[in-house]
């Protein structure tokens, strides 16, 4: 059950990471492409900690991963407010 | 080791409610619904984050695993939802 | 992107948003009304719309079912179009055409932008500094 819970996880990362780059292409705005690799990395995360095992002690840096994501994502937040201020609204 | 578990984790936790609250705070004042779903998202990933935090740092040596399994995976269908339905 | 703007009122983008949702689906649109008394096939469409529009056979048909699922054209059995909208969007209609005739440009910016509004407002979202 839980190695079929962590496909769909796993899957549902990918699938939503497919919509942020759809949603880049379409406006070209680049916050969609930090969230496209950020939930690439989550989808990664999730398939290496499955892979592993949760006995193996690598699963741990696993979570890098995740957190590496979660990074990219408050670097685009930072990246939209800063270029916000420098072009009086630009993208 | 310890205190770099507390950092990220902390730092996974505070990033995703961050997106929680930004989406929630932008839903309340246009009412674009992929905000809702967004954010209903957001909510799940916090909880899963907080949870990972449970896990990794407060308490080692319970298995938190099918909790964060399932929040993640109810956030997704959220956010999936969202997507399909709302985002044009 | 807010839009106070007499040609562009909250109902008319609304009837964009449902019924126009790209530059071609007016372009069709517009086709058929002025020459409503005939029925269109796709490529008919096509060949008339061309060269300024390029547009697949497939594409017009597409766009001449969805307008159809609006109530603004009649197709019969044979795949064939005729301009025959419901009474409440004649109006709607008929502001299209002038403003696609006076003020195209914006017409075009408004279509498209409407089509992304949600996903924008996603992007948006992360702006600390609410505008």
């Amino acid at each position: 059950m839980i190695e079929y819970i962590s496909g769909a996880v796993t899957l549902g990362y990918l699938i939503a990471a497919l919509f942020f780059a759809r949603f880049w292409k379409r406006t070209r705005d680049r916050l969609f492409v930090s969230f496209a690799v950020a939930f690439v990395l989550l989808a990664l995360n999730q398939a290496l900690a499955q892979w592993l095992g949760a006995a193996d002690e690598r699963v741990g840096y696993t979570y890098l991963l995740r957190v590496l994501g979660f990074v990219l994502i408050l670097a685009a937040i930072v990246d939209k407010n800063i270029s916000n201020r420098k072009a009086g609204g630009g993208r | 080791m310890g205190t770099v578990n507390l950092v990220l984790t902390s730092l996974a936790v505070l990033t995703s409610a961050s997106c929680m609250w930004l989406l929630f705070r932008a839903y309340a004042a246009s009412e674009a619904r992929l905000l809702l779903w967004s954010g209903l998202c957001f909510v799940f990933l916090t909880l899963n984050n907080v949870l990972l935090f449970l896990d990794v740092v407060v308490f080692p040596d319970i298995d938190f695993r099918p909790y964060r399994l399932v929040t993640a995976l109810v956030g997704l269908m959220f956010l999936l939802y969202g997507f399909i339905w709302e985002a044009e | 992107m807010t839009i106070e703007d007499a040609d562009f009122s909250d109902e008319f983008c609304q009837f964009l948003q449902v019924a126009v949702p790209a530059v071609e689906s007016a372009e069709l649109l517009l086709l058929l009304r002025r020459e409503s008394a005939r029925t269109w096939s796709a490529a008919e469409i096509v060949a008339a719309l061309a060269p300024g529009v390029s547009l697949r056979e497939e594409e017009a048909a597409h766009h001449v079912e969805a307008l159809e699922a609006r109530g603004i054209l009649s197709v019969d059995g044979e795949r064939r179009a005729r301009y025959q909208p419901a009474a409440e969007l004649a109006g709607h209609i008929a502001t299209l055409e002038r403003v696609y005739r006076e003020r195209p440009v914006t017409l075009i910016r408004v279509i498209y932008g409407l089509r992304d509004r949600q996903i924008r407002s996603f992007a948006d979202a992360f702006r600390l500094r609410r505008k």
